[in-house]
């Protein structure tokens, strides 16, 4: 599994669209440690023909950042509005990797969004899954996007 | 759609056929935020005829008595065994609703468990999405089956 390229586009492409922000990706790699702290993460399912995971991880002061460049509005700490907006991210990052891994269109679907977020947390997947993170650069802060896929 | 007595019926299944542990299914609860004392949750994405998260979460003591009786062993920890159990778990009771709402012709489609631990940790749901809580009692404690759902 190798989607860090099309990932990264269309990190780029949905930030600077939707967001009016400028991220440059940095390279590939696949995520070592499980923790996160002061951080959220927004998750979207996908499934059908092709099963996994989409995440993006944020520590909190990048997410209040993003969530009031996209809403436009002052946010100071992680809200409703907060979860929705990276719960949003999460939705449009995974329909742009289910258009460049399914281009009809009609093998994957994706689930409802969930976000996570608190001063300490681990997520991991199955042991039964490949996954790629890219870390992306946004005004010297750091977020990364996450693809996990079964292998099964 | 009727939600709690298929998430009943799945979870007493999977109890009793493969975690072989004494349990008691409660009433659907009302509640809006994840303030439910718990230590491990495990996840999973559904899409298809309606667009879901289920999750189950558990204190750590649960979580060890769970993943340990279905595994055969008996955990110190929430360790990477025990999380991989419950997100198997999590993927069985998914396929145990995906086949009930089958037998309505509504079609569900899995993505793959994540599981979520720590300390500190909050989910949320988009705003909007509907809730159903079922929490569940074996002799270490309770548990709760959590099903976000919504339906456009």
């Amino acid at each position: 599994m190798n989607h860090a390229e099309q990932i990264a586009e269309a990190t780029r492409e949905i930030f600077s669209s939707m967001i009016m922000l400028e991220v440059t990706a940095k390279e590939a790699t696949t995520r070592t440690d499980p923790s996160f702290a002061k951080s959220i993460s927004g998750m979207v399912g996908l499934a059908g023909s092709v099963k996994g995971n989409l995440s993006i991880h944020m520590p909190e002061l990048v997410a209040t950042s993003v969530t009031t460049a996209f809403l436009g509005m002052e946010v100071e700490s992680i809200d409703d509005d907060v979860c929705d907006a990276i719960g949003e991210l999460a939705n449009m990052l995974a329909g742009a990797v289910k258009t460049a891994i399914d281009p009809s269109g009609s093998e994957i679907k994706l689930s409802m969004p969930s976000t996570v977020f608190g001063d300490a947390y681990n997520i991991d997947c199955v042991k039964s899954c490949v996954s790629v993170l890219i870390p992306f650069d946004l005004d010297g802060a750091t977020f990364s996007v996450e693809l996990q896929l079964s292998d099964a | 759609m009727e939600f709690v007595h298929k998430i009943q019926a799945a979870t007493e299944e999977i109890f009793a056929t493969m975690i072989f542990l004494d349990l008691t299914a409660g009433e659907q609860i009302d509640q809006k935020v994840e303030e439910l004392g718990c230590y491990v949750s495990a996840m999973i994405g559904l899409s298809g005829g309606f667009n879901a998260i289920l999750g189950l979460h558990c204190p750590a003591a649960v979580g060890m008595a769970i993943g340990g009786a279905m595994l055969g062993i008996d955990p110190e920890e929430v360790d990477e065994d025990t999380k991989d159990a419950l997100g198997e778990i999590t993927n069985m009771l998914a396929g145990g609703l995906k086949e009930s709402f089958a037998t309505e012709g509504i079609d569900l489609f899995l993505a793959i468990p994540t599981t979520i631990s720590g300390n500190s940790y909050k989910i949320s749901a988009p705003s909007g999405s509907n809730r159903v809580l079922v929490p569940f009692a074996i002799e270490a404690g309770r548990f709760y089956i959590d099903l976000k759902y919504s339906l456009a």
